[in-house]
């Protein structure tokens, strides 16, 4: 649609997956340039339940290529408030992207969240069924 | 005395924390059966009550009461929406559909700002793929509504979850639209440091999250239209205090404030 049409610098849509299921998308990314994560190249994944858009997508990074960042955990997911609390319906899957860029790009060191040993460990497959704490804005 | 200890303590035991059981899931599901059980008991928009049935409910509590009798002569019925989180848009949606089926010039006029409410929210930076969705949904309901418009079809339409559920999100972006338009004047009003931008991403966007002041403000100034908003608590005197929003234009919706909760109420 229209992520196809107009995606944002640096993302694709897989589409020869998503039309085989419409329900399980593989968006792949670039880090943008001029950033810490410059020609390196990322897959994200999402899955809509049958309540999209009134439930937020599920949406992980999956592949060899997690990016090293204070709100990606090693397991892929991602610690953004618009994919739990904060989503709302009228987010698309562009605009989700622009915000997953826009935080990588503001990304000033590479690292794992402090916590990410323990998270990875104990959390559930889906990200949805953590309660995240959402505390800073500025990475 | 010694019995209720060891209440207490088996009580404790039973809520210990148990580090193999994943507490977010467990206060997730339980969050999520409570909003599970409202859905199952209570209408998004229910019928038409007599106003008696608020002092029923009161009958053991002399402030409500009291306070419900002041309201009595002025208002004959009351209709309840289900408190979850978007009870005033829900309400203010069907009151204000309800108004019009009566008013077909402002049915009319209010079909005429939507349509040009969509350029506006795609000029505003709103993502246009899912913009134009709630809107064209929307734009169904006031045209439906010009043909066949009867109360029966307003109660139908906004108990369809699938479709009242588009109306609600859609006008949760024109309040945030209209807050982020003016948003030098409503930053002095917005809490905890938060940029207008960030309190329409946190608290208007988002489905579910109640609707303070400044919601109901930036809904009546965008739509022009007049709300009076009947507020019964325990606040001092023996009345309900009332407010109109805005407050140079006459109501043509109430509803009835108690804290958190907002439902319709009707003139007598």
């Amino acid at each position: 649609m229209s992520l196809l049409k107009e995606p944002p610098p640096g993302v694709t849509v897989d589409v020869d997956q998503a039309h085989t299921k419409l329900t399980e998308w593989v968006v792949h990314m670039e880090g943008a340039p001029g950033t810490l994560y410059e020609g390196e190249k990322f897959q994200l994944q999402f899955k809509f339940s049958p309540k999209y858009p009134f439930d937020s997508p599920e949406v992980i990074f999956v592949g060899e290529n997690i990016p090293i960042h204070p709100h990606i955990y090693s397991n892929g997911h991602i610690c953004l408030s618009i994919l739990t609390e904060d989503w709302s319906p009228a987010l698309s899957v562009q605009a989700i992207c622009l915000s997953i860029i826009s935080m990588l790009s503001s990304c000033k060191e590479k690292k794992r969240p402090p916590d990410n040993s323990y998270y990875v460990k104990t959390c559930s497959a889906n990200p949805k069924k953590t309660k995240w704490w959402y505390h800073d804005d500025t990475v | 005395m010694e019995n209720n200890q060891t209440a207490d303590s088996e009580e404790t035991k039973s809520c210990e924390y148990d580090p193999n059981v994943n507490q977010d899931e467990l206060i997730m599901a339980q969050e999520k059966q409570i909003a599970e059980e409202i859905k199952a008991n209570i209408a998004m928009v229910g019928e038409l009550d007599d106003l008696s049935s608020l002092e029923r409910e009161y009958s053991n509590d002399p402030v409500y009461f009291s306070k419900v009798a002041t309201l009595l002569p002025k208002f004959s019925n009351v209709r309840r929406t289900r408190p979850d989180g978007n009870c005033f848009l829900r309400g203010f949606i069907f009151a204000y559909l309800e108004y019009c089926i009566y008013h077909r010039e402002e049915l009319t006029r209010f079909k005429q700002y939507l349509e040009a409410s969509k350029e506006e929210l795609f000029e505003m930076g709103f993502p246009k793929f899912t913009t134009e969705d709630f809107n064209d949904m929307f734009m169904e309901v006031v045209t439906d509504l010009e043909g066949s418009g009867s109360i029966d079809r307003v109660e139908a339409i906004i108990n369809d979850a699938g479709t009242s559920d588009y109306l609600v999100v859609y006008l949760r972006l024109l309040i945030s639209a209209h807050l982020q338009k003016n948003a030098e004047f409503f930053s002095f009003f917005i809490e905890g440091g938060r940029t207008v931008g960030e309190f329409c991403k946190q608290e208007v966007e988002p489905m579910y999250r109640e609707c303070d002041h400044l919601h109901i403000v930036a809904l009546t100034a965008a739509l022009g239209v007049g709300v009076r908003v009947m507020y019964l608590d325990r606040g001092e005197g023996s009345s309900v205090v009332s407010h109109d929003f805005p407050e140079d234009k006459d109501p043509v919706i109430h509803l009835l404030y108690r804290p958190g909760h907002y439902d319709i109420l009707y003139k007598a």
